[in-house]
């Protein structure tokens, strides 16, 4: 068995373990059933920011080092992030359309920069595929992927910086106002959610890897003298004209 | 130019989500979500009869009456309170001693709303926990 298929498969017996803890724990005496839609959407949340967490990392070593290897974490990490965050979004609007009574709200901070947060790595992939040279797409998409991290605290602390429809933070306080069992079930599916983060990135950063086999092929082929497909151009035929 | 064709998608989302945000901002002359009771009181004559803004607070218990079209109910922030007249149903989870959020204006010295949504709070606990402040009558 590889690597990939090891991490994947123990990424599967986690979330089996975070389903169980999640069916297990009790439910919000306000919200009833709806109290687990959390065990998918906080996780999620979690994954968006610590892949773009991830990228600011190796953007930065990138831009030190100079190995491919950064650049490449950096991409997968940023094509994983965005995923999450997605899920994120809809597993909000899923859970907020009978809780709060909407699916969505303009004047949400925690939305709108949530929102913003996955439109502008959407635009780091699109970055990317814009610039053919290797170096200079790593150190552009480096630079973006460091500047943009600034939306990853932002929409953390837009809960408590400004007025919110979407709730406060509940986890990481010291009086935190959860269940155990229901906090259990939470950490457990966030654990499992970080296992299936370090599965995706393994493969996604030796897909990556082969992009980059592929494109120095393609570069070595296009380097072939573009000389050797011309001939002296044939008078004769000219002269009979 | 080809290559740049991927910036549409990411670039439009961005804008809306900017553009939406500052309407929403924009509409109530006021950079935040909603006002308190305490400060929709104190800005009443910004805000005359007909002016359309938000408002935020916990739903008093023993204030909430169903009405032919809606529901009525007095929201509170502890020290203020301003009674409400909702026309439309409210969210499913919409009860007393909950957080609540509602938009429109006042008419004289109610609030008639006609957009309610629930704010529910950063707690998570199992029905026996007692003493939680979700320990009301459910029904209005």
């Amino acid at each position: 068995m590889n690597r990939h298929r090891i991490l994947g498969l123990i990424a599967l017996a986690a979330v089996l373990v975070g389903f169980y803890f999640g069916g297990q724990a009790p439910l919000d005496q306000l919200q009833g059933d709806y109290t687990r839609i959390m065990y998918v959407h906080v996780p999620s949340a979690w994954l968006a920011y610590l892949s773009f967490l991830v990228t600011f990392a190796a953007s930065i070593l990138w831009l030190a080092r100079r190995k491919p290897v950064y650049d490449r974490i950096a991409e997968s990490s940023v094509s994983v992030g965005v995923f999450f965050t997605a899920l994120a979004l809809m597993t909000g609007m899923i859970w907020g359309y009978p809780v709060w009574g909407t699916f969505w709200d303009w004047g949400d901070a925690r939305m709108m920069t949530t929102a913003l947060m996955f439109f502008v790595y959407l635009g780091y992939l699109a970055l990317r595929r814009s610039i053919p040279d290797p170096a200079m797409r790593a150190t552009r998409s480096a630079v973006l992927g460091i500047v943009a991290f600034f939306l990853v605290p932002l929409s953390y602390v837009s809960v408590i910086i400004v007025r919110t429809l979407h709730q406060g933070i509940t986890v990481v306080r010291p009086d935190s106002p959860i269940d155990g069992e229901i906090l259990l079930a939470l950490l457990s599916n966030v654990g499992a959610f970080t296992v299936v983060y370090l599965a995706f990135m393994s493969v996604k950063t030796a897909i990556a890897r082969g992009e980059e086999q592929l494109e120095e092929q393609s570069a070595a082929a296009d380097a072939t003298p573009a000389g050797a497909a011309i001939t002296a151009p044939n008078l004769e035929k000219v002269r009979d004209v | 130019m080809t290559r740049y064709r991927w910036f549409v998608l990411p670039a439009i989302g961005a804008i809306v989500v900017i553009i939406g945000w500052m309407v929403f901002l924009s509409l109530g002359e006021n950079l935040v979500y909603y006002l308190t009771p305490n400060e929709a009181i104190e800005q009443r004559a910004q805000f005359p009869d007909g002016e359309r803004f938000r408002l935020g607070g916990q739903v008093e218990v023993g204030t909430l009456v169903a009405t032919s079209d809606g529901v009525e109910f007095t929201v509170s922030d502890g020290a203020h309170e301003v009674h409400i007249v909702h026309q439309g149903a409210p969210p499913e989870l919409f009860r007393e001693g909950v957080g609540a959020i509602v938009e429109g204006a006042w008419d004289g010295d109610v609030f008639r709303s006609d957009q309610l949504v629930v704010k529910h709070d950063e707690q998570y606990q199992a029905p026996e926990d007692e003493g939680h402040p979700y320990e009301v009558p459910t029904d209005a």
